[in-house]
This record gives C-alpha cells, sequence and structure tokens, in this order.
C-alpha cells in the first residue's frame, strides 16, 4: 500500500484514495461536432504506460477532492500531485527519475531483481 | 538418543505435559513442540506432501518444510510449524497427513508409484477424459495430498495496530542489537522487532561467539536489552515476525500474543502490526541451506547449525553421536559444542580439500579420535523410517557408518526476501556463495549476515558505517570467536548417486516433494525459464517458500544449462514472508462488525409485524410480511399484490437515495446530468428521469424533483445513491468547475412510504383532513410542503405500482409515529404493508424496468422504447452523444418486450433464454440460436398467469409473434407470445384517477 499526498489533507494511506484513470482528458466541448471516431476514442481509449503516467484521484474517504498526479507505473512511486487547476507538468520533470529499480524493458513484465 | 545441556539459559526447568498423537510426553515451559519431540527422542512427525514419505524435523526455525503439525487444542489449526509453535500444559498435537496412522501410512503407496507422479503431474495426468476432474481425480487429490484439515468453529480475535515510526529494525539479533544501541535515546521513534521470544540471535543459537566486550553473549544480551528497553524512544516487540515488506516503507508484522500460552478466548490471540516507517534496518540473519544427497529426506537428516540451536536455546541434545557433513567452516563451533558437552560426532565429513580446511577443525578431530573425511561427500542414507547407516563417498572408495542422525550444512544464505520483497536488487557473491542485497530501492539498510557480511571482527565497522546516514553515535565491539573468522566454502549442491532404487530419491523440495530428478526432467521438457520451471515442478512452491533449498535449485539448474547463476536469476520473492493467518488478515471485521447494517426508522414495527427482510447495499429492506406461521413466500407476494391492487398498500421507501442539488446553475447541472428536459418544468413538479454513462447506457434512474432553478431534490436507486453522488461531485469538479453548485446526500434525513392502491386517497384525506388531494388541487407528479403537527412534511403524487398513490417524506423522529397513524387510519380500507417483492412484481405488471435486472450496463434508454425521456433538443448531456453511434443505434439490439405464455399454466423463468425451437435437441452439436432473455418473471395474481419482462433483439418488431423460452431442467420450452410490456392500465387510468 502506498502514500499518497492529498494536496488538500497531506499524505495518506492509499485506502483513502479512489483511482480516477487518465488524467487530462477533456470532455469535449461540442460533442455534436465530433465524429464517431473521435467520440469513441474520447469515450473508450486511454493511455496505459509502464512509466510516467499522468492520472486522477480522488481522496473519497477524506475531502473529496479530485486531484492529479504523476505515478511511475513501474514502481508506484508517485512523483508530483497537484490540484485540478493547476498546469499539467512537464513530462522532462520526471524524465531523470529512476524508472524501474532494475532498469527493466519498457514493455513487458518479468523478474529482473538480479543485478548484471 | 538425545541428552540434554543442563547449561542452557533460555528454557525454564518447569516441567509441563502435551499429548501427541493421542500419547503423553513431558517438556519444559519454553519447549517448542519440535524441541519438546526431541528431548522424548520422537523423529518421526509427518508424512510428506506427495509421496507420503516419513519425515522428522529438518530445522529449528522458520525455515522448517518438514514438520507440520495439527493443533488440536487450538480449534484443529492446521499446518503449525513445530519448529517455532511453543509449547503449554495440556497442547494437544496431532501429525498431519497420514491414514491411518503415522507409522503406517496408506497413501505411502504414491512412492513406490512415483515414477507417474514425476514434474508436471498434475498437468499432464488430469487432462482427460472428460467429467473425470470433477468426479474422481480431484476428490482423490483433495484427499491424498495437501496438508493438515480446516480448523473448526473459529471465532478469532485478533486485532490491528497502526505504527508511525522514524526507524524499524527487522531482527533482535547481534546486529539488531547493536543498531538498537546506537539510537538510544536519540531523537528517533524506533521499533524493534523480534520473531523470537528472546533477544540474540545467533549469540543464543550457537556457540560462534565467545565474549562480547569481556561479557559473556548472554550478560551482554541482558545489559543490551535493559539499556534498549529504558530508552523511551525504543520499544521492542517479541514474537514478531515482519512477513511484508511494501512500497513506501511500509511493513506488516504478525505478533503471537499467546505464544507459548492457551488461547485465552476473550483475549486477541494475533495482532498484526501495520507500520510505516522512514528507515528500515533488515538484520534478520541468514539460513543455512542443505546438500541434495540420495534419501536426503529421512527422518534424522537435521541441518547442522538447527542442530547447534537445539543444544544452546533450548537444552536439547537431539542425537550423542551424529555424523557431520559440511562444506564450509561454519561447522567447527557444532563439533566444538558437542565436545564440549561430552558427545563424540561418530564423523565428520567435510567437502573441502584437506588443505583447505582449518587447522583448528583437524586438530579437534585428531585429538579426540574422530573418524575424519576430507574431499568427501555423502553418497546418501538409508534405514526403516529413520536415518540409520550413512553411506561416504571419498574418491572411489566407499564406507559405511552406522548412525541415527545426521547434520548438515551446505552454507549460509543471507536472509534477502524481505529485502527484494521492497524491490531491491541483489547480486551473486561468489565469497559466500550466495546472493546478498545490492542497491536498496527505498530507504534500506540491511546489516551482518543478511547483507553478506559474515565476518564479526567487521561487524561493528559495517554497522556504523551504514548508520552513519543517521548520524548515531559510534559504539565500539570487541569479540572474541570460537570459529575462523574467515568464512571459507567448496561449491557442493547435490552429491553423486551410487544406485538408483525406486525408493531412493534426492529432494530438493522437502515440503513439495520436488526432486532433483524433476528438475532435469522440466529442463528437457522446455521449461528452461527459472518463472515457468518454478510452476511446473512446483520447486519452492511450498509454505515454507523453499527457504533451505531455492537457491540450490537455482544453481543446480544454471549448471544443467551451462550459465552464470546470476544469468538464470531467482524467481520473485512474494509476500508475506511466512504463512499469515486469515484470522490476523480479517481483524475485527467479522461476523456482525464486517459489514454495517442500516436500519429505517420503522425498523421495530416491521419485526414486530414478521416481516422477512432483504439486503439492499447495507439496507435491511422488509421483503415482504408473514400474516401466519407457515405462509411461503409466494403466498405472502400474492396475496400483498393482489390486496394493494384492491385496496392499499404501503411500502417503506426510506432507503431510496435522495441527493439535495442547490446552486445558482443547478438548473443547468441537472440538464447535464440527467437524459430529460428540465428547463420548461414547473417548480412544485417532479419528473421520472435517467442518468446516462458517457457510453449512453443507462446507469440510475429516479425521480427529479423541482423546487425552482436553484433547487432540486434526485432520488436514487437505494444501492446507486454513493455512486450517483460520487459521480455528480467529479463532473462538478473536474469538467465543469464555473459550475456554481452544492450536492448533499439526504438520504438519512428523510423517511419516506410510498403509499397507493385504489382507496389511497380516502386514507389520505383521513390522514391529513386539511389536505385538498382532489386530482385538480394535487395532479399526478406534482409535489406540496404542509405543516404537520410540530413538524414538516413533503407529500409527492407519484407511483411505482400503476396506481393511485403518494410518496410522504417526514423526519425520521416522527416517522414512525405517522407510518403508525396512517395504519390506523387505513385499518377500515384494508390497507396493507408490503415489501419489495411485491414492489417488484406490481412494477412488472406495470411495465416499468428495475436498474440492475432490465438493465445491465449495456442498455440504452432507446432500447427500453423510453424516447420520450430524452432532452433531444439539449445541446448536451451525458451520454447524449453516444446514443447516436452506428453500435447504440442499431435496429437489432436487445429491447424491451413482454412476454406473455400461451399456455396459460406455464411459468415463465427469470433468467431462461428465448429461442426459435420448441424443444431443445438431446445432443446440442451446433449453436442454438439466442434471441435474448428474460429479465424478469413473476405469477401475476391481477392477470392469474405468469409473465414476463424479456430483452430480445430487435424486441420493437416482433411484436404479436410467438416465440419459445427454456425452463429449467427440461428440453421441452415454453410458447410465449411478444406482448407490450405494459400489462395493466397501458392508458395511465389508474394513475391519474
Ligand atoms: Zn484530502
Amino acid at each position: 500500500m502506498i502514500l499518497i499526498k492529498c494536496p488538500y489533507c497531506g499524505e495518506r494511506d492509499q485506502s483513502e484514495f479512489t483511482s480516477g484513470g487518465e488524467a487530462h482528458v477533456v470532455r469535449p466541448k461540442n460533442p455534436d461536432s465530433l465524429s464517431d471516431k473521435d467520440w469513441g476514442e474520447y469515450v473508450f481509449y486511454r493511455n496505459n504506460p509502464k512509466g510516467i503516467f499522468y492520472e486522477r484521484w480522488v481522496h473519497s474517504h477524506g475531502c473529496k477532492k479530485w486531484f492529479n498526479a504523476v505515478r511511475n507505473t513501474s514502481t508506484d512511486q508517485i512523483l508530483k500531485v497537484y490540484k485540478v487547476n493547476e498546469k499539467r507538468p512537464d513530462f522532462s520533470d520526471f524524465e531523470n527519475t529512476l524508472k524501474s529499480p532494475s532498469g527493466e524493458p519498457s514493455v513487458g513484465s518479468g523478474n529482473f531483481a538480479v543485478k548484471k | 538418543m538425545s541428552a540434554i545441556n543442563n547449561n542452557c539459559e533460555y528454557i525454564s526447568k518447569k516441567q509441563i505435559k502435551i499429548t501427541f498423537d493421542g500419547k503423553t510426553y513431558q517438556a519444559y515451559e519454553g519447549d517448542t513442540i519440535a524441541s519438546a519431540l526431541l528431548r522424548n527422542n520422537i523423529r518421526l512427525v509427518g508424512r510428506s506432501f506427495k509421496y507420503h514419505r516419513p519425515r522428522g524435523i529438518y530445522t529449528c526455525g522458520i525455515e522448517e518444510p518438514n514438520a507440520l503439525v495439527q493443533i488440536i487444542s487450538e480449534h484443529n489449526e492446521p499446518n503449525t510449524r513445530a519448529t517455532i509453535k511453543r509449547v503449554y500444559d495440556g497442547m494437544e498435537i496431532t501429525s498431519q497427513n497420514r491414514w491411518p496412522s503415522l507409522r503406517y501410512d496408506f497413501g505411502a503407496i504414491n512412492n513406490i508409484l512415483s515414477p507417474i507422479f514425476s514434474a508436471g503431474f498434475y498437468y499432464k495426468t488430469f487432462m482427460g477424459p472428460k467429467g473425470f476432474w470433477k468426479n474422481i481425480y480431484e476428490p482423490l487429490i483433495r484427499r491424498s495430498a495437501g496438508l493438515g484439515k480446516p480448523p473448526k468453529n473459529f471465532r478469532s480475535k485478533s486485532t490491528h495496530q497502526y505504527h508511525n515510526t522514524d526507524v524499524v529494525i527487522i531482527g533482535g539479533g547481534l546486529s539488531g542489537l547493536v543498531a538498537a544501541k546506537k539510537f538510544i535515546n536519540t531523537k528517533y521513534k524506533v521499533l524493534l522487532i523480534e520473531q523470537d521470544s528472546y533477544l540474540g540471535g545467533i549469540l543464543k543459537n550457537s556457540n560462534k561467539v565467545k565474549t562480547i566486550n569481556g561479557l559473556i553473549p548472554q550478560e551482554w544480551i541482558s545489559e543490551t536489552e535493559e539499556q534498549i528497553f529504558n530508552s523511551k524512544n525504543i520499544t521492542i516487540l517479541k514474537n514478531t515476525l515482519v512477513t511484508t515488506y511494501n512500497f513506501t516503507n511500509h511493513l506488516i508484522a504478525l505478533e503471537d500474543k499467546c505464544a507459548g500460552k492457551k488461547i485465552d478466548l476473550n483475549k486477541p490471540e494475533l495482532t498484526l502490526h501495520k507500520i510505516r516507517t522512514s528507515n528500515t534496518i533488515i538484520a534478520n540473519g541468514h539460513i543455512e541451506r542443505f546438500i541434495s544427497f540420495r534419501n536426503n529426506d529421512l527422518p534424522g537428516v537435521m541441518l547442522a547449525s538447527s542442530f547447534e540451536k537445539y543444544i544452546h536455546r533450548y537444552g536439547v541434545v537431539p542425537e550423542k553421536e551424529p555424523v557431520i557433513f559440511t562444506n564450509n567452516s561454519s561447522s567447527l563451533s557444532l563439533l566444538k559444542t558437542l565436545i564440549s558437552l561430552g558427545c563424540k560426532p561418530k564423523a565428520y565429513v567435510d567437502s573441502r580439500k584437506k588443505d583447505n580446511i582449518e587447522t583448528e577443525i583437524k586438530k579437534i578431530l585428531k585429538e579426540k579420535d574422530i573418524l575424519f573425511f576430507s574431499d568427501a561427500e555423502i553418497e546418501g542414507c538409508d534405514g526403516n523410517k529413520k536415518v540409520e547407516t550413512i553411506t561416504i563417498r571419498q574418491g572411489k572408495t566407499f564406507s559405511k557408518i552406522k548412525s541415527p542422525m545426521l547434520c548438515v550444512s551446505g552454507g549460509y544464505n543471507p536472509d534477502i526476501h524481505l529485502f527484494t520483497q521492497s524491490k531491491g536488487l541483489v547480486k551473486w557473491d561468489k565469497n559466500i556463495l550466495s546472493f546478498k542485497p545490492d542497491t536498496p530501492f527505498q530507504k534500506t539498510i540491511t546489516l551482518g549476515s543478511t547483507s553478506g557480511n559474515y565476518n564479526f571482527k567487521k561487524l561493528c565497522d559495517e554497522i556504523n558505517e551504514k548508520l552513519s546516514i543517521l548520524k548515531t553515535k559510534k559504539v565500539l565491539l570487541d569479540i572474541n570467536l570460537n570459529v575462523p573468522n574467515k568464512f571459507s566454502i567448496k561449491e557442493l549442491w547435490e552429491t553423486k548417486k551410487k544406485r538408483i532404487s525406486r525408493w531412493s530419491k534426492s529432494f530438493i523440495d522437502l515440503h513439495n516433494d520436488v526432486t532433483t530428478k524433476d528438475l532435469r526432467q522440466a529442463i528437457t521438457e522446455g521449461f528452461d525459464r527459472i518463472e515457468h520451471l518454478k510452476r511446473y515442478t512446483t520447486n519452492s512452491m511450498g509454505t515454507d517458500q523453499g527457504k533451505i533449498s531455492s537457491i540450490n535449485s537455482l544453481a543446480i539448474v544454471s549448471k544443467m544449462l551451462k550459465k552464470e547463476i546470476s544469468e538464470v536469476g531467482t524467481t520473485t520473492y512474494r509476500p508475506p514472508y511466512a504463512p499469515l493467518s486469515f484470522a490476523a488478515i480479517a481483524g475485527r471485521s467479522t461476523y456482525e462488525f464486517y459489514d454495517p447494517e442500516r436500519k429505517t426508522s420503522i425498523h421495530s414495527w416491521h419485526l414486530k409485524n414478521n416481516a422477512i427482510f432483504e439486503d439492499v447495499g447495507q439496507w435491511k429492506r422488509p421483503w415482504y410480511f408473514k400474516t401466519y406461521e407457515n405462509e411461503t413466500m409466494h403466498q405472502a407476494v400474492q396475496r400483498e399484490s393482489k390486496m394493494l391492487r384492491e385496496n392499499a398498500g404501503i411500502l417503506d421507501g426510506s432507503t431510496l437515495g435522495k441527493i439535495e442539488i442547490k446552486g445558482r446553475d443547478a438548473l443547468e447541472f441537472v440538464n447535464l446530468m440527467y437524459t430529460n428536459a428540465f428547463s420548461k418544468m414547473k417548480p412544485m413538479t417532479s419528473r421520472y428521469a435517467m442518468m446516462l454513462g458517457e457510453d449512453g447506457m443507462i446507469k440510475d434512474d429516479g425521480i427529479i424533483c423541482k423546487i425552482s432553478d436553484q433547487h432540486f431534490i434526485a432520488t436514487t436507486t437505494s444501492s446507486g445513491a454513493p455512486k450517483v453522488l460520487a459521480d455528480m461531485e467529479e463532473y462538478l469538479q473536474t469538467e465543469w468547475p464555473h459550475l456554481q453548485v452544492y450536492l448533499n446526500s439526504i438520504t438519512e434525513q428523510f423517511s419516506t412510504f410510498n403509499i397507493s392502491g385504489p382507496k389511497t386517497r380516502e386514507i389520505m384525506m383521513k390522514v391529513f383532513p386539511d389536505i385538498d388531494f382532489s386530482n385538480d388541487a394535487f395532479p399526478f407528479m406534482t409535489f406540496k410542503n404542509f405543516d404537520y403537527k410540530e413538524t414538516k412534511i413533503r407529500i409527492m403524487r407519484a407511483s411505482f405500482t400503476g396506481e393511485l398513490g403518494y410518496e410522504i417524506y417526514i423526519t425520521p423522529k416522527f416517522g414512525l409515529d405517522l407510518w403508525e397513524e396512517i395504519f390506523s387510519c387505513g385499518k377500515e380500507f384494508n390497507l396493507i404493508p408490503y415489501g419489495t417483492e411485491t414492489m417488484h412484481l406490481l412494477r412488472a405488471e406495470k411495465g416499468y424496468i428495475v436498474i440492475g435486472q432490465e438493465t445491465d450496463g449495456t442498455v440504452t434508454p432507446i432500447d427500453l422504447n423510453y424516447n420520450w425521456m430524452i432532452g433531444k433538443n439539449k445541446k448536451d448531456f451525458i451520454g447524449k452523444r453516444s446514443l447516436s453511434r452506428p453500435d447504440t443505434s442499431r435496429e437489432d439490439r436487445k429491447q424491451l418486450v413482454g412476454l406473455s405464455p400461451i399456455n396459460k399454466k406455464d411459468i415463465i423463468e427469470e433468467g431462461q433464454h428465448i429461442v426459435e425451437l420448441n424443444e431443445l435437441p438431446k445432443k446440442i452439436t451446433n449453436p442454438i440460436k439466442y434471441l435474448g432473455h428474460v429479465s424478469s418473471g413473476y405469477h401475476s395474481p391481477n392477470l392469474n398467469h405468469s409473465i414476463g419482462l424479456a430483452m430480445i433483439r430487435g424486441g420493437k418488431n416482433l411484436l404479436g409473434q410467438k416465440f419459445f423460452v427454456t425452463a429449467t431442467g427440461k428440453t421441452k420450452n415454453i410458447p410465449v407470445e411478444i406482448v407490450n410490456p405494459v400489462f395493466i392500465d397501458p392508458e395511465n387510468k389508474r394513475l391519474t384517477s
């Protein structure tokens, strides 16, 4: 269980939060003007990277506020949290962070616990 | 024969009695089951998992693969490690996995049949024929494999405890104690966790250390423990095992609160500690590993350091004249211990070359005239249920020695389990021939033998250096040793076998009965990746997780594959470190504490009136009311449904979710969240409304009451309320933060009654004589507020039964009073209470849908013919755009229809399929065309036949056509006609009467 820092309440256990999937997917202003394909992509398609991921969380058993977080999905490290109205931090801010404990490949899983 | 070491200070001299397999034995307070059994010369304690081979006590701790027993006096607790479980007076123990008795076990035939039980046996053998798995294989495997039996009648009192600390030290051995010493009276909040009931680790388990700072180990432990204990910032937890090391330095540890004591039924027997720390120091030592040789599983074979631990920690010498077999320098301490007690090993077998063996060892062996074999190995051992003869190979010559015990040391593995759980990287160390921690991923420090440092003299420097980042004082340590300072080892994992009989096996995993031959076979079959190999052979997959053998198997496999061991890699170490009782995980969240029960203000009345309850989410709702002792549910529901349509009935609808929506932009918000158009709606009117997902599928329904453009009340389904509120919040916060809207859950602020039936108006007029209930003054789908006694009420004209109906909202404080008032007024009109089942039947007669029954997350309002609910002129609402997607607007989607049986006696069952065949073929060879399913099926007392609601492909265009509905246990299907889903009052005359 990881620790998550709610921007309003501070650090709390993960069990107090609910994940809300990818962040910065904005609901189109005029849905009717979108093609079926574009609308379908908004409704059904989300990124699922191994590595740096911008995602939404809600402090559901706390202040009930939604906020955004940048998490490294291969290590579960939360690199930054920020409020919904704050600017999306630049990807380059996190490029130098440890991507995985053992330098795993960017796709796939497996055990890489042994240092070569 | 065993003997006693009278110098042991860790065990009391208080005698107690225990029983093992029905026989009574003497033990000492402080004994483990294993030390007590060894004290009584018992070596055979169980049968193995697959081959039912006789097994004994192999180790003296958490790593034990064999000696698992069942504690009868603790609710049959199975799979208990005899090597760590402490005894108490009257403890009842039985062996496991044997029938009819431990000595004569029927399942041992598996050992003779062993060629068919080889690697991948389960996967290969139980592939077919069809039906064999369920009826023959599974029951057979369940009886003959597996360990122990499940506990009986056990209600755990386990608790959870939370900690937030700066430093956790795992392990109270030499390294852990030195580390803890450094934190005495510092600003750090420290937790020192020890698995045993004594601190000291190797100091109390062996005689490797002679003196520390001039004190004998026991004195040094006592002195240090006192200093630590007196330091207010350090807490010591004993009998506590750290099982899990999660991300963000989150540890889970299990404390045995009744170690060595009988379970007190009024106190927690286990405490699960959930610890969040800034720094973790792992100092939980090392685990000795074995060597594979022929019959290395016979009772009497034991790890050398475990043998020594029994002597020092428990005062039991398991055998006075064992044979010692080693490939490293550490066995000197066992040799010295035995000599000091006047015992004499039968032989000392060292696989190292004579020149590489320490002079001190050679000197002792010569002086004491002990048989000495250097550059030699154990070929195997033989005997009937115990070691009797031991065969030694030295070059080309074989020697046989008679001895009942064989002590084995294959070297030591740093206990890297927790370190790898924390995602740290390990590295192969050629000097100790094992993996040791390399790069930590979290704030983790490993000390002593855990970090691969087997040199006592270097321990102090290591600790001072590694803990310098925490700015602690230096400590000094002057250690005098009984063993060579430099650890020396020769690689040896498996010895050569001389002869092969079927019974002879060389084991690599004692717990799961995996042999070295199985490893070879698996590799030959292509399972050359270590994770595959592990699962195929079940190697190191037992409850001991191969603690004494997994590195051996990696080494053997790497040799077979001609690869470096670091290339082969390790399998993933996963929590828990050792089995964790479910009772401890559940803690107090069991039985009535598992989930809260929510009750309405009318609950006591329901109980008095024989309501049978149904769980709706956490709510207890009356399902139906029993009017006489033998009334069945069917009879009650038929009665309630008929009575309501003839007179009147009342339902406790308090559980219905209610959300208050207020603010400047409330109207715009409601227009966006729900499908309907609310702009032209008059104040104090209400509307049945639907909420969709962005994919156009129905999520929830309810009635929206408009008080003004700035104030709405939305009702939701009973179980959907929290989700609907959360979804509304999400959109407000994330998509439309510019909207000024405030949401408030008011479900529990109101008791709600739904009263309906043709006599309802008369009853209402009697209860509320001042209110005008005429159709003109109070039309359908309007609501009004009134003063009532000392409170206020809201009455809405609405109905879910299709009859004239009202909903009354009142504060729960006066809910029961009003409910009883309504009944006293309604008596002359034969008013009845009804439950949720009647509500479902009546709404089905009227063709009203229920979320989660007709809908399943794939149904749009158009599929239900509810086009009138869609505000087509609204620019946008959640899900609107999806309704015109090609898939959502398909003509042949499953659509809502009614079903009426052609033969009025036939029963339409919920969940059945709708097909074109009147009869199912005896043997189904081709898929049968499926048209849809029955979503609701009831016997209608008002129509006097069965009715159904169904979702059928292209159903809208099938009105009047005939199909068939399948029936439980029959091949003959029921002929039905597709009809309008509204069976009662399609013109809504009753609703608006
Ligand atoms: Zn918060």
